[in-house]
């Protein structure tokens, strides 16, 4: 028996990215269509136009029509001063540096997806009770207090992913644009003493789509988990070093990539503050009158099953009124588009079939097989973990891997991916809180779970949403793939009945409405030029 | 007591002798075996969020009840083997949490009276070495703390235990570490509290244990108290408002008392019970622990006369 045991505790963790090695760089990124469904969308000629204008003493960060010469001028001094920086460095490396180089190497993008699921993870933490029984918030202007900022729930995880992606697709778009438009190549090809470390390319260097990353993506997440600022910066800066450490961009390209993320952040940024996003908490007579439109319908209205009683989680994340703008904002579809596809009704809280329905959620609670308790768990994704956002992310983060993308063209699979997660989780919060339905534990306190109670109504399911969401979009961009992702967004929707949170209702009606979601990220994949 | 009588029940009481646990200076004799039931209630409502302690509505009370069978048997004089199957049943007095039961870890380990040496007409000194195995009897999931049944990694404990007999009093000193195995979770990737991590295996800190006791034998009765601390060497706190997680830093120390009584009616039977106390913790519940056992003793070897 002590044979089978290994004393090696090291973990062999199952994502591990090779060197990136893009089978096509995607030369024509630039041409690639971005989002623009309103005024809210950070389009190419709002970026182009906020790289190629001064503002207030801050010199424009790209004057294509003066400077492209002097760029191209690779025998000018201060490039050779370059140039002999970077063989300088390279002449002393230390295994810090060239383990940094390494890391990087297994693409930017998708380094970023897993320190971002990493973040989601550690601040998805509801906030403590007082002893008054209340239940302080989260304060973006106090995000260091107990409880911290921000609580990354799935609607904020769903919200946080899709900036973080959307940004650094448009920003990457933006570099692949200026980097043929003044067309400098990498130090590695200027100077044959400049090693090549990371996987050579022909992709111009100037800006360094490496540091456009950077800068993009740090300003993001210093937006969204500002708490975290010391360690995302450490990233970014290191991420920025391994591109002129390898040789492949020297420092004003990275100087320049830098500036060019920030300023494509400073427009995402914009977005963020103004998509609605701070409303989407409500207040107590907001909360009382979602009971009260439900009491009118003559249905038994949510309440919280925790104890104390939280208020309900981001109420007005997704809802929707006829002729008003409530509800964050979405990417793919329109106010009408989340109106117009929302479910029918659930079976009424009166109804047989909700008896039913209630009854087949009890057996699942008095049968809970180590086997369903293993789905439960596999897809439980609550408190402290990635959200299920974060899982479909893990789930793609491979396929995306193995097809060996440009970063540019693995950037649009996250953004596009993470917008539809995010619609998913708006339209399905539209769902949830013009509903408002009970979870089965409410209407059968016997039901007991595999699982903590997610503190919302139940119809329709988060889960079944977003995966089914997930599931259509990963199908349009790996076909070969499709029921492999079909089979586990369905395995996620039922493992929330076989965990005794939700009924066949939820689970089945979320799926199906996911996957009308998914398909708006479809059509616009379809059409945006790249495939 | 007059010395005649006080020989005569150190005689029954070696006679019955078994040894309780790992921890104890107690040895079987060759060719005997003491087995038996004892069932455990343990419960908490306060607990150490990291260090902090508080309660929580949404759990109530943890009651742990558990049925171990327990067996130890006299390979030599100075080799036993004891080996222990608890079932036990985990449930929560308030929130929706389902309840977890079933078979926990087989622990099986070999004590070795390493040396023994008299001091006078009746004291003793002496010192034991331990070797314990554990390792799961049925698939619990160690992700569904608090309610998990355990870990669900195998153990390799190394004890070292002194014993001191002075008359009818003795003191106990015993110490262990104990290597864990690496554990899986039912998810693709968790936070441990302190990092990220993107697999299903949690790296398992090792654990160190020392148990002091002090007690007296009076006849049939054998009374002690005792000082349980347990810290596990590495893993994160419980995060704010968070489930425990299975590599937890979880330290206690307890102390409790134990009562052995030898029904005089019924050779080789012992009735056992105690209390522990848990008075100091991090990452762990303030849990009472109460114990009762039956165990009777099963002499394979007639005892050579003296």
């Amino acid at each position: 028996m002590l044979s089978v045991i290994s004393c090696d505790k090291d973990l062999t963790l199952t994502e591990q990215l090779g060197t990136l090695e893009p089978t096509n760089i995607d030369e024509d990124a630039e041409t690639w269509a971005s989002v623009n469904l309103d005024t809210y969308d950070v389009t190419q000629t709002k970026i182009y136009t906020a790289a190629e204008t001064a503002v207030g003493p801050a010199a424009k960060i790209f004057d294509p029509a003066n400077d492209v010469a002097s760029v191209q001028n690779i025998g000018s001094a201060s490039y050779q001063s370059e140039l002999a920086s970077i063989k300088d460095m390279q002449s002393k490396l230390t295994g810090e540096q060239r383990k940094a180089i390494e890391y990087w190497s297994g693409g930017g993008v998708l380094r970023w997806n897993q320190i971002l699921r990493g973040l989601v993870a550690r601040y998805n933490l509801p906030p403590a009770p007082k002893p008054d029984g209340s239940y302080p918030g989260p304060d973006a202007e106090n995000p260091f207090a107990d409880p911290n900022f921000p609580f990354a729930n799935p609607p904020y995880a769903a919200r946080a992913y899709a900036y973080v992606s959307a940004a650094q697709y448009e920003a990457l778009k933006a570099a692949w644009h200026y980097m043929y438009l003044y067309d400098r190549p990498s130090p590695y090809k200027n100077d044959s003493g400049v090693k090549s470390l990371m996987p050579e390319t022909d992709l111009p260097s100037y800006p360094s789509y490496d540091a456009v990353m950077s800068g993009v993506t740090a300003e993001m997440l210093k937006l969204l988990f500002p708490t975290a600022v010391e360690e995302i910066t450490r990233k970014a800066a290191e991420q920025r070093n391994a591109a002129i450490w390898s040789g492949r961009a020297s420092t004003s390209d990275v100087a320049k990539g830098l500036a060019l993320g920030k300023s494509v952040a400073g427009l995402f940024t914009t977005r963020a503050r103004g998509d609605r996003m701070g409303n989407s908490g409500g207040s107590k007579p907001q909360w009382q009158a979602l009971a009260d439109t439900a009491v009118s319908n003559g249905e038994i209205p949510w309440v919280s099953l925790e104890a104390p009683k939280r208020p309900p989680m981001l109420p007005f994340f997704g809802l929707r009124k006829t002729g008003v703008s409530t509800g964050c904002k979405a990417w793919l579809m329109t106010d009408n588009d989340i109106v117009n596809n929302r479910p029918g009704p659930p079976p009424s809280t009166a109804s047989e079939q909700m008896v039913e329905e209630t009854k087949e959620v009890k057996y699942y609670s008095d049968n809970l097989t180590r086997e369903r308790l293993a789905i439960v768990h596999k897809w439980a994704d609550g408190v402290n973990t990635y959200t299920p956002p974060g899982h479909w992310n893990d789930i793609a983060a491979e396929y995306i891997r193995d097809s060996n993308f440009s970063e540019v063209r693995t950037a649009r699979a996250f953004a596009l991916l993470n917008m539809a997660l995010h619609d998913a989780g708006v339209a399905c919060w539209d769902t949830k809180f013009f509903y408002f339905n009970p979870r089965p534990s409410q209407l059968n306190n016997a039901i007991k779970t595999g699982t903590g109670v997610p503190n919302f109504p139940a119809y329709t399911s988060g889960h079944s949403t977003f995966s089914g969401a997930a599931a259509e979009f990963l199908s349009y961009l790996f076909p070969e793939h499709s029921e492999y992702f079909n089979d586990q967004a369905l395995e996620a929707a039922l493992s929330r009945m076989y965990g005794g949170i939700h009924y066949r209702s939820d689970s089945e009606v979320g799926l199906a409405h996911g996957k009308v979601i998914g398909g708006f990220a479809v059509g616009f994949a379809s059409t945006d030029g790249a495939d | 007591m007059n010395k005649p009588l006080l020989i005569f029940f150190l005689a029954v009481v070696s006679s019955a002798a078994f040894a309780q646990t790992l921890t104890d200076g107690l040895m079987m004799k060759k060719g005997n075996l003491c087995t038996g039931f004892m069932y455990m209630h343990d419960q908490w409502e306060d607990y150490w969020e990291g260090t902090l302690k508080r309660d929580n509505g949404n759990i109530g009370k943890i009651t742990t009840q558990s049925l171990v069978w327990a067996g130890n048997y006299g390979i030599t004089d100075k080799l036993n083997v004891i080996a222990m199957v608890p079932y036990m049943k985990i449930d929560a007095s308030q929130g929706t949490l389902h309840s977890m039961e079933g078979l926990q870890d087989l622990s099986v380990g070999v004590k070795y009276y390493v040396f023994r040496k008299e001091i006078g007409e009746d004291d003793v000194f002496g010192v034991f070495a331990a070797i314990n195995f554990s390792t799961p009897l049925s698939d619990y999931s160690p992700d569904f703390y608090p309610l998990s049944l355990g870990t669900h990694t195998t153990n390799i404990a190394y004890r070292a235990t002194v014993h001191y007999k002075y008359g009818n009093w003795f003191a106990n000193a015993s110490a262990a570490y104990t290597w864990r195995s690496n554990t899986t979770l039912d998810r693709p990737a968790y936070d441990d509290g302190q990092d990220f991590y993107e697999t299903d295996e949690v790296k398992m800190p090792n654990v160190f244990d020392a148990f002091v006791s002090l007690g007296f034998h009076n006849g049939p009765l054998q009374v002690q108290a005792q000082l349980t601390q347990m810290n596990t060497l590495g893993g994160g706190d419980i995060l704010r408002q968070s489930m425990p997680f299975v590599s937890n830093k979880m330290n206690f120390t307890k102390v409790g008392a134990l009562v052995m009584y030898y029904v005089p009616m019924v050779k080789n039977l012992a009735l056992r019970g105690s209390v522990d106390y848990t008075v100091a913790g991090r990452n762990v519940g303030q849990s009472t622990t109460l114990l009762a056992g039956v165990l009777y003793t099963f002499q394979f070897v007639k005892p050579q006369p003296e």
